[in-house]
């Protein structure tokens, strides 16, 4: 009896309120499945994370090093550390992307890696950990003449099994035949700088002695425990004698780095759905109230016949609950096609994450979430129904008590007492009796400024990340000034003589302009275990370089330091700081006149002012491009005469780096903005459609007076846009400084060394595109609606009558 | 069209049909009718006549399916949405049966809407007028109070001074007195015997002998058609029991 009375409601009601009920419907799916994609996802990419990173073991703690170095050095330090589970030397050759070719005997098709700007290096397979997996997931070991490339590389150049890779060494070229693909753990992620290709043992001897490759190690170790990795760091920092003429790395910065690209999709899915689920919230408050508002008399007459009051919200919330699972059930199989399509080359670049019961649990937990929001907020609303008197429902069909009825009446004459129609404003009369509306049902119409500042943020705030990562500004982010190319001079025997050839020939270059010269230096420094490692880049810092968070550039006897490293040491701006060449030599004390943010080297860096001096570990030199001048082109150009230096325009390595997470923010961008103007329009339309069910006696009664339909019209419409103009424009304030706040706030949690975030935007986009395609949104909602006034019966107005 | 000189308003063979219900509702099957310049017309005819849908075909919230109305020899049917709410605004007056104000505007700027809309100029005019109209229909007291502050016959005067209020040619009023007790109804209609002595044409609808025995002449409806019309001739206080015993008898020869 209780089941078919809640079904036969339920059905009378949807036929009756088709258009509502289906955009609330669809504003369900949309907040359900953005909530479920994200967490599946999430789920999904630390899944494919972890599973690379047990199948490959990769190192709790690695230093990469160029040139010489001691052996026994490292086999005394080894020994004197019992925590070293296993440890190893990698060794490697590096190869510019130039000098890797590949062909397809089959069609005929052929090409090079010289697009690439990282580092190809040339590895066997390890034998106790630092695994490269094929895509098995197994630990291939290629036999003579195959190789096994990056998976990387296959997606970018479209390899294929069975092609043919050459590459050429100083003695000639050596062929090989590509076996399979392989995940690299520590350098998977695109902010890696280098991707390794992997060969046979013979092969990597035979490379070796052709001559033409760089040649390289890594020290790795693996760890009894991972807590003890902070303290290991130091000790190997602080020992003069083991190699580090390059970067170190440890399994925390690869597990943050492998996260960070794909878990600012799911994030950035997270904080999309999290606006829309309130968007759909605030509505369904407005319609639920409105429901029980039209339906006071059928309450009423419930309430008569002994009905309890439970019982009667009961119906209402059975529909809701109805409609709430069915949201979450469409948004969920939505949400699985979606996250296939999105996680594709996460799975690729990592494993293939195991299918375990968290991956169902996740999402349905997620829905869950979603669904239970939901009702406790139709439960909330619906304890109206409690307080609907019989007489007053009936005989006023009004949902207030005596009590409520006469406080509202009173409020009502106080503010008709205060308004003075002649004397208001002096624009005419629709705009006039509009804006009295407006301040009467205040608290109707706030739903649509708060609905599009919400969608406002959600567009804004993605669109921002893009262009700030996108911003050739961003490079001042990534610890280097903002120029047209970066030449790279690694540590090889003859780096010194290489250096001057090449700067010699740059500033003789009448295409380069601003050409600025800088050495890496390794210097010491006190820390927590003694004299430590600090990589400073020296040279003059006068013509103004990356950006400042606190102080400014290292002049005479000063020197800048990078977020991290200032947090590592405990210095701020104006603080002394201790240096030395090494042990034994003199020490000096600078004093830090700023501090930086940079993602590069792990993000410990440091700037000095001083000299280019010789004997450096490295140099790098960025110069500016004079007008019309093509920076790839030049840059192909000094790669070809200078062997040792990587010269690359600034524009396209910043591109690749980041290319990642660019994707990542774009896509985040796209599906907001669609997601966003999708649902201020839904809402719009959504909410004129029952005001105006509910204005219809008013209507009526303008039009009797003598208004016409285009005026009632417009006086809608511009209830609808200067509303929609407000909640965007407050909207547009809020993403510039809430949200880069809170973004900032996200972003420097994240350990990259960006301690803060200023956008980069692109104003014509979000300052007036975004926002006038939002308004349009609206106003083409209101005209959407508003047409339908032009009917030729208005008296049904006035009748009651449904159209 | 040949107007005789003192016809205000003029329909011929107006038919209305509600396409939105099924089978259409067929409401006005050709009504032709004169209302002279001046004159209390009453309409009266069972519920479901077609009574109400008559008087919003004639002043053009909803367009006639067919047929012709002119107002002092203007041809209403061929205007534009537009152009009739002006004509609504300027020549017409409206008293519905319930009070239909804007609740955000006390009493006197309800009055004064159409006033202030008609002239958007004349404020000081307009609000000398309406401040008269109140001061005669007895709501001077109550023009600063909210609507839901007021009885339902203060409520009702303040309907007929708001149609008045833009200096209507013709008046329409459905049922002004339906939801009135019978001392609030006498008001009224004391009132619209007033503004007809002014020399303002009305065409009321009504249900009530009573209230009809005002009229300066009858008409019935019956399944949208002009069944019948009688006239009754100036009305006076002094002979109302009698004229309301006649039309009463007149009424029930057509099954009232
Ligand atoms: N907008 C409309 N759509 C369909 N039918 C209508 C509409 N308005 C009125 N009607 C029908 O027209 C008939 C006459 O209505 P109405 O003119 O209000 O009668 P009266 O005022 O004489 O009581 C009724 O049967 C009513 O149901
Ligand atoms: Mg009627």
């Amino acid at each position: 009896m209780k089941r078919s009375l809640y079904f036969r409601y339920g059905y009378n009601d949807l036929i009756r309120n088709k258009g509502v009920n289906v955009a609330l419907l669809i504003l369900l799916v949309m907040s359900s499945f953005l909530m479920a994609t994200g967490a599946m996802v999430m789920e999904r990419s630390v899944g494919a994370v972890n599973a690379l990173l047990d199948e490959a073991k990769p190192p709790h703690f690695l230093q990469m090093h160029k040139g010489d170095y001691d052996r026994e050095a490292l086999d005394t330090f080894a020994t004197a550390h019992p925590e070293i589970e296993s440890w190893l030397i990698e060794e490697m050759l590096g190869f510019d992307g130039g000098t890797i070719s590949w062909s397809r005997p089959s069609s005929g098709e052929f090409g090079d890696f010289s697009s690439s700007l990282i580092d190809n290096l040339v590895v066997t397979q390890n034998d106790d950990f630092d695994f490269l997996i094929d895509g098995a997931g197994a630990i291939p070991r290629p036999s003579t003449g195959e190789v096994y490339v990056p998976v990387g590389y296959q997606q970018s150049f479209a390899l294929q099994i069975g092609d043919e890779i050459t590459i050429r060494t100083d003695s000639g070229n050596q062929d090989f035949t590509v076996r399979g693909f392989v995940r690299d753990s520590q350098m998977a992620s695109s902010l890696s700088s280098a991707t390794r290709f992997l060969v046979s043992d013979t092969d990597f001897q035979n490379l070796t002695e052709a001559g033409g490759g760089d040649p390289e190690i890594i020290a790795e170790y693996r760890l009894s425990d991972t807590s003890l990795i902070p303290k290991f760091e130091r000790s190997y920092e602080s020992d003069d004698v083991l190699p580090k003429n390059g970067q170190a790395v440890t399994f925390q910065m690869i597990q943050i780095i492998n996260a960070f690209s794909d878990g600012l999709v799911a994030l950035a899915l997270v904080f999309v759905s999290g606006l829309l689920v309130v968007i759909a919230l605030l509505n369904l408050r407005f319609v639920i109230r409105g429901t029980v508002e039209d339906e006071v008399r059928e309450i009423g007459v419930m309430k008569a016949i002994g009905l309890p009051s439970k019982a009667i919200s009961g119906l209402f919330l059975a529909k809701y609950s109805v409609m709430t699972l069915l949201g979450c059930a469409i948004g969920g199989v939505l949400a699985v096609v979606a996250t296939q399509f999105l996680t594709q080359s996460v799975q690729a670049n990592y494993a293939q994450a195991p299918l375990g019961p968290q991956t169902v649990l996740v999402p349905v937990l997620a829905l869950l979430v979603v669904y239970l929001i939901v009702i406790a907020m139709c439960r909330g609303v619906l304890r109206g129904v409690r307080k609907v008197e019989v007489v007053s429902a009936l005989v006023h069909g009004s949902t207030l008590d005596e009590k409520q009825t006469a406080r509202r009446a009173k409020r009502l004459a106080r503010r008709a007492r205060g308004t003075n129609l002649a004397s208001a404003g002096r624009g005419n009369m629709n705009t006039r009796l509009a804006l009295l509306d407006l301040r009467a049902e205040a608290s109707q119409w706030l739903l649509i400024p708060v609905v599009f500042a919400l969608a406002t943020f959600l567009i804004v705030i993605p669109t921002n990340l893009l262009t700030t990562f996108e911003s050739p500004r961003f490079v001042t982010y990534m610890g280097a000034p903002e120029s047209a190319l970066r030449a790279d001079l690694q540590f090889s025997d003859d780096v010194d003589a290489a250096h001057q050839q090449l700067l010699s020939s740059m500033r003789a270059d009448d295409r380069l302009s601003q050409v600025r010269d800088y050495a890496n230096v390794l210097y010491e420094t006190p820390g927590e275990e003694g004299w430590e490692t600090l990589r400073v880049e020296v040279g003059d810092y006068s013509a103004g370089t990356v950006a400042f968070i606190g102080g400014r550039a290292p002049q005479e006897g000063e020197i800048a330091l990078s977020v991290l490293n200032a947090d590592q040491y405990q210095l701020s701006a104006g603080d002394e700081m201790s240096l030395r060449h090494g042990k034994g030599d003199a020490t000096e004390t600078v004093v830090i006149s700023g501090i930086y943010q940079d993602v590069t080297s792990g993000g410990h860096t440091a700037k000095m002012n001083g000299d280019v001096i010789s004997g450096a570990t490295g140099y790098v030199i960025y110069a500016d491009t004079a007008e019309g001048a093509d920076p790839a082109a030049i840059a192909r150009q000094y790669n070809d005469d200078n062997p040792v230096a990587t010269v690359i325009p600034m524009q396209e390595y910043v591109k690749q780096t980041l290319d990642y997470v660019t994707t990542a923010f774009r896509n985040a961008a796209i599906l907001a903005g669609i997601f966003g103007v999708g649902v201020a329009l839904l809402i719009t339309i959504l909410f004129l459609k029952l005001r105006l069910t509910r204005e219809r006696t008013k209507m009526g009664v303008l039009s009797a007076i003598g208004f016409s339909s285009r005026e009632i019209a417009s006086q809608v419409r511009f209830k609808v846009l200067l509303t929609v103009v407000v909640g965007t424009l407050v909207g547009s304030i809020f993403a510039a400084t809430v949200g880069e706040w809170l973004v900032g706030a996200a972003i420097s949690q994240a350990g990259l060394g960006i301690a803060r975030l200023d956008f980069i935007p692109n104003p014509w986009l979000v300052y007036l595109a975004h926002p006038l395609i939002l308004i349009a949104a609206g106003y083409a909602g209101a005209v959407a609606l508003t047409v339908r006034l032009r009917t030729p019966n208005k008296s049904a107005w006035l009748k009651g009558r449904q159209e | 069209m040949s107007n005789t000189i003192n016809a205000t308003l003029e329909c011929q063979n107006l038919t209305k049909t509600f396409n939105a219900t099924d089978p259409p509702a067929k409401v006005l099957n050709g009504v032709d009718l004169t209302v002279k310049d001046g004159e209390f017309l009453v309409v009266m005819g069972a519920s479901g006549s077609g009574k109400s849908t008559l008087l919003y075909c004639i002043s053009g919230m909803d367009r006639p399916t067919s047929g012709s109305v002119h107002l002092q020899g203007q041809d209403l049917t061929s205007l534009s949405d537009t152009e009739m709410s002006q004509v609504r605004l300027t020549q017409m007056g409206f008293i519905f049966q319930q009070g239909y104000f804007l609740g955000n505007l006390n009493i006197r700027d309800n009055i004064l809407l159409p006033a202030l809309k008609a002239a958007p100029r004349a404020t000081d005019a307009a609000i000398e007028r309406v401040d008269n109209l109140m001061e005669r229909f007895g709501i001077a007291e109550v023009r600063l109070h909210g609507i839901t502050e007021v009885s339902g016959g203060q409520l009702q005067r303040a309907s007929i001074c708001r149609a008045l209020a833009s200096e209507p040619t013709v008046l329409f009023a459905d049922e002004p007195t339906g939801a009135l007790n019978s001392s609030m109804s006498t008001d009224v209609m004391d009132s619209l015997t007033d503004i007809h002595a002014s020399g303002t044409t009305i065409v009321m609808v009504t249900h009530d002998p009573v209230c009809a025995a005002r009229g300066d002449r009858v008409i019935y409806l019956r399944d949208g058609l002009l069944l019948d019309s009688r006239e009754l001739g100036a009305w006076s206080e002094a002979h109302a029991t009698k004229r309301e015993d006649e039309l009463l008898a007149w009424l029930r020869e057509h099954g009232f």
